[in-house]
């Protein structure tokens, strides 16, 4: 699957593939001022990380100047301060790794949560109901865990690595500048260019994975959705080839980023045997030529040993940043994508005195795209029902989301009542107790208004009970309760409600139940029903055919 | 460390064994080769510092050729670090593509098991398998590695110092053993925050899935609140379950650092005392770190590795349950233009459920009749079609085709005399026609149009695409579909008995109705659920599964039906 998400998002810019490193640079940036002491714990994560990976190139640097010096057999007392530090460096390293993770940890969740409350304030400032979001939704609570492999696994070693490499070529510069600019030129080449230069090599077998992931996630869905079929019409083994198939063009995709990484750490390993080599022929000759004490010859050749051992991760790690590139690439194009609609209704809070919907030459459609109905009449009276039809994409549900002022009318005349009910086909159950689920239609319900609504629904379970989720799971026709329940346990019944497919999905058994129940229930409020349903259309006072206002081409 | 789960993972890696002794060849040359390089560093820089000149004496002639030979052993390092990536790769690749075709060949054994979600399945086949990259590529080949090269190391240092020997040798079995208790001890609790973060975590893809609802609503906005208090509680349980679970990663890095300093100390005071020189201090220098690497990388690859023997464990299970219906027998079925299905007591219980979904069914289905199973939605309706279809075994009694066991039966042959109606059919990605070509893949397009228009569909175009799910199609265009599918089958591919699952609320069965007749015209039979009286009239017989009830009862059950 491409990032491209579906084509009704709205955006200014066109929706990118993959994030640029500016972009990202400025999401972290956002972030870090967002999160609580978040260029702090930079900071600290960031000494610590240097810390633990300089300690372990100074523990090597230090003994072997211990083990030259030693060999000089000077007094003891000479060698117990780099004894000493020896030590110190052999526990530090320990000790620093363990808290960078911790504070780096530490770090990476407070940006994922100030992420997550962007991302949330963001979405729900645009209308999302009736709007076709394909697996956006699903995809985005997915998209912003990458800012913690971006931190952790990316930013932090990246950062410290730098540090040390800088730091070590500085120190040995005191011992030999020329052999310093070489060991820095070698670790830039190893731990930045060598990375880079595999990510660009694999970079076309990436590309190739991404979609091929998708298609096998398509597969899997279809397999696990479409079983029965397959199975009946004896397509099984059709089915596994076709998985098969896809398989290996992602295997032979991994090889082929596989093939790149081997190349990159093996040229990693030639650069560090490159780095000691130099060091022993501009070392050994500088000694020779009495430039430099022959003790710290041993520092040159192991320094660029524990070096390599910093970096050996780095081509990982730009796999890392291209990943998580893409993922939060998603993420910005929400967070950039204009606003469409209101998000949140306006629930009534002044009285009008319309008990009736009138629309009189209306024209809905999402702000940012085509109209999908023109000039529509429609009229509900107090207490009447109407059913609305016409076919699956004749924008019933945009038009409901139209008279609920969740988007704007195009054009022509509008009045509703103050109080609307919207019971959907889909509504989602949270995962919570079925009381908290139910006052999402009226926060500050009291018990008996919730076990009112509740008994009014037909719904005979504890109130108390976790469904979701996590909890037991809701029937069809218990979910389509338990949003009837939550149209009911206002402080006031609502002077009409839009019932959207209330019963697809549902059994006709089931179906018939449920309506007995929400008529009865509902009785004296009017109705606006989209169905496909005749038995549910033949329960109206009337039927609208949507039709004749739908905008040609519009679907 | 789950001793069952890795038998049957290594069971698994028979077909790339060969690849996973390679991997760990490559590992084994690697340290011989860390040897000998650590060798000519230890000679040259001790030669140079003992004798002040680059032409001294030594095993080698020429500071050159240390250098030369230096550079050979790195690239020769790297050469085996590029092969170790890619037969790392090729280790993994065959047992993660078997058991991906496993599992979802498990997953078509038992068709109408919904017990693991298609969600859940999608990421168990993609990022949970892919993790066990981390098992076969890393960790086994590592756990090979670890066994050989300390040992192998260690000699090499006995030769040159027996009391660096005994400090390694003392403290590399802490490595592991320290891990183990540590592990040991923080299990429980580590598992227990890990649910505690996973329920806070999951809040927030709850609250986005749920936001159009919100919406409607006016609440989304309001959940901002308690999403940052979630937030809070979520990320200090999670720093609280990583202040443990890093600890074990800490106390593995503690120990090998603070055990090459404790080495390379006491290596350094007997240089001063002339016991050792520097060479031999050089050389196991470079060495004793090289010895904690191997051990170190399989704690961190057993980590790296969790995540895949978790998928591991959780697809071994659903293959497993595949296993048991993948039977089927070999005997061609009888024809059923002449031979009657029995269904002799037969009920479903699945295994786990607290009643069983289909009692004591008894009723036979001739030739070229049209028997309907009518009763309340729960009473096994459903579950007598799928024991029919083959999907699921009954667990007591049986149906018997012409006198023989329908378990003994060649199912693949038994389905194509069946031509299947699911209640909500799936529809395969692609076009109107290839889908209804399902039932008869070589038929034209003309007895496609012509099927489609009988089943009620002829506003669908055959050109017009599916995409994932059926998206853009109704309910009833869907079950559409699926008619016209199951028409191709009777009319083309010769199937003798229709099979029509109850459709969802709200469909057209006046259509069906016509079909079903049209087709019994033809002297096929038909099998259908419904409580709609234009198909019941068509009925030559009525059952009811469930409690038994009178026939009285049965007949009130269609009035109530039809009302």
């Amino acid at each position: 699957m491409t990032a491209a998400p579906a084509p009704t998002m709205p955006r200014q810019k066109p929706p990118r593939d993959v994030a640029a490193a500016r972009d990202v640079a400025a999401l972290v940036g956002r972030l870090l001022g967002q999160a609580e002491h978040g260029w702090q714990q930079l900071v600290a994560a960031v000494l610590l990380a240097t810390f633990a990976s300089g300690a372990s190139v100074a523990l090597m640097g230090t003994s072997a100047w211990l083990l030259s010096r030693a060999a000089e057999h000077p007094p003891v007392l000479y060698l117990l301060a780099a004894s000493a530090g020896v030590r110190f460096f052999g526990i530090g390293r320990g000790v620093g790794r363990y808290l960078e993770r911790l504070v780096g940890h530490s770090l990476a969740l407070r940006m994922q949560s100030a992420l997550r409350l962007v991302t949330y304030d963001r979405l729900s400032n645009t209308t999302l109901l009736g709007r076709r979001h394909g697996d956006l939704l699903v995809r985005v609570t997915a998209d912003v865990e990458a800012i913690v492999d971006l931190v952790v696994r990316v930013v932090l070693p990246f950062a410290s690595a730098a540090v040390v490499m800088i730091g070590a070529s500085i120190v040995l510069s005191v011992f030999s500048p020329l052999f310093a600019v070489l060991l820095l030129a070698t670790s830039v080449f190893a731990g930045l260019i060598v990375p880079w230069l595999a990510q660009r090599w694999s970079s076309a077998a990436d590309q190739r994975a991404v979609p091929a992931r998708g298609d096998l996630a398509d597969q899997v869905r279809e397999m696990a959705r479409c079983a029965p079929d397959l199975v009946a019409y004896g397509q099984t083994d059709a089915a596994i080839s076709r998985l098969s198939a896809v398989d290996a063009e992602l295997r032979e995709t991994e090889s082929k980023s596989a093939w790149t990484r081997g190349l990159a750490s093996g040229m990693q390993l030639v650069s560090t045997g490159v780095a000691i080599a130099a060091a022993l022929l501009i070392g050994g000759q500088a000694v020779v030529a009495g430039d430099m004490l022959a003790r710290n010859l041993a520092i040159l050749a192991l320094v660029p040993l524990a070096l390599h051992e910093v970096y050996a991760d780095f081509t990982k790690a730009a796999q890392t940043l291209t990943r998580a590139r893409t993922a939060l690439g998603r993420v910005l194009n929400v967070l950039e994508a204009e606003p469409v609609g209101v998000g949140d209704r306006a629930v009534a809070v002044e009285d009008t005195p319309d008990t009736e919907l009138r629309l009189k030459g209306v024209t809905a459609g999402w702000p940012d795209a085509e109209p999908i109905l023109r000039g529509v009449d429609l009229s509900v009276a107090a207490g009447e029902s109407v059913a609305l039809v016409g076919p699956s994409g004749s924008g019933k549900t945009t038009l409901a989301a139209t008279i609920m002022g969740l988007i704007p009318a195009r054009d022509g005349a509008l009045s509703s009542p103050a109080r609307i009910g919207y019971l959907a086909q889909d509504a989602h159950i949270f995962a919570t107790t079925l009381a908290e689920n139910v006052k999402i239609g009226n926060k500050d319900a009291d018990a008996v208004q919730l076990s009112t609504a509740l008994a009014r629904a037909g719904l005979a379970l504890d109130p108390e009970r976790i469904v979701g989720e996590q909890g037991a799971t809701l029937s069809g026709g218990e979910a389509q309760r338990v949003a009837l329940a939550r149209v009911l346990v206002g402080a006031e019944l609502p002077e009409l409600v839009i019932l959207d497919e209330p019963t697809e999905h549902l059994d006709q058994e089931t179906a018939d139940n449920l309506l007995d129940d929400l008529f009865e229930s509902l009785t004296g409020t009017s109705l606006l029903v989209i169905t496909h349903d005749e038995n549910l259309m033949a329960r109206c006072d009337r039927v609208v055919d949507l039709r004749p206002w739908v905008v040609a081409g519009s679907r | 460390m789950a001793g069952a789960i890795d038998r049957r993972l290594l069971q698994r890696a028979t077909a790339t064994r060969g690849f996973l002794v390679a991997v760990a060849a490559t590992g084994v040359l690697n340290a011989g080769c860390i040897i000998v390089q650590a060798w000519l560093i230890a000679h040259a820089v001790a030669g140079v510092f003992d004798t002040g000149r680059l032409d001294f004496d030594g095993p080698l002639t020429g500071f050159t050729s240390y250098v030369f030979a230096i550079i050979a052993i790195f690239v020769i390092r790297g050469v085996l670090s590029w092969l170790n990536a890619w037969l790392a790769h090729r280790a993994s690749a065959a047992v993660k593509s078997t058991l991906r075709t496993d599992l979802l060949a498990a997953r078509l054994a038992r068709p109408n098991d919904t017990s693991t979600s298609s969600s859940a399945l999608i990421h168990l086949a993609t990022q949970g398998l892919d993790a066990l990259d981390g098992y076969f590529a890393k960790y086994l080949p590592q756990l090979v590695m670890a066994a050989f090269i300390p040992l192998l190391m260690l000699a090499v240092v006995l030769g040159q110092d027996w009391v660096s020997t005994a400090i390694i040798a003392v403290t590399l079995p802490l490595i592991p053993l320290f891990m183990i208790m540590i592990g040991r001890h923080t299990k429980a609790q580590v598992r227990r925050r890990y649910q505690v973060q996973t329920r806070l975590a999951n809040h927030f893809a709850d609250l986005i899935a749920g936001l159009p609802t919100l919406q409607v609503f006016g609440r989304a906005r309001a959940q901002l609140r308690g999403l940052r208090l979630t937030e809070d509680a979520s990320r200090t349980e999670t720093m609280k379950t990583l202040r443990i679970a890093f600890l074990s990663g800490g106390v593995l890095e503690l120990l090998a650092t603070l055990s090459v300093a404790l080495v390379a100390v006491s290596v350094g005071f007997r240089v001063v005392d002339f016991q050792l020189d520097l060479t031999t201090a050089l050389f196991i220098l470079i060495l004793a770190p090289e010895v904690y690497i191997p051990v170190r990388a399989v704690g961190v690859h057993f980590h790296d590795s969790a995540d895949g023997t978790a998928a591991a464990e959780a697809a071994f299970e659903i293959i497993e349950q595949g296993a048991h219906r993948q039977g089927g027998g070999k005997v061609a079925p009888p024809d059923l233009s002449r031979a009657e299905i029995e269904f002799d007591q037969v009920g479903v219980h699945y295994p786990g459920a607290a009643l069983a979904s289909l009692e004591g069914l008894s009723c036979t289905i001739r030739p070229g009749e049209v028997l309907a199973l009518v009763g309340r939605s729960g009473s096994g309706k459903s579950t007598a079609l799928n024991v029919l279809m083959g999907f699921v075994a009954p667990t007591s009694g049986a149906v018997r085709v012409a006198g023989i066991d329908l378990t003994e039966l060649d199912m693949d042959a038994w389905r194509r005399q069946l031509a299947w109606v699911g209640q909500d059919p799936g529809m395969l990605r692609g076009t109107i026609a290839s889908n209804v070509r399902l039932g008869y893949p070589e038929a034209t397009d003309a007895q496609v149009r012509c099927s489609l228009d009988r089943a009620g569909g002829q506003a669908l175009e055959l050109a017009r695409p599916i995409a994932d799910d059926g998206e853009g199609l109704s309910a009833g265009e869907r079950r559409r579909v699926a008619l016209a599918r199951a028409l191709l089958r009777i009319e083309l591919g010769g199937a003798q008995l229709l099979v029509l699952d109850e459709p969802t609320a709200g469909l057209d069965q006046a259509t069906e109705a016509m079909a079903v007749a049209a087709v019994r015209e033809t002297g096929v039979g038909a099998v259908v659920v419904s409580h709609r009286p234009a198909l019941l009239a068509l009925a030559d017989e009525m059952v009811s599964p469930g409690p038994r009830i009178t026939a009285a009862q049965a007949g009130e059950l269609v009035d109530e039906a039809g009302r």
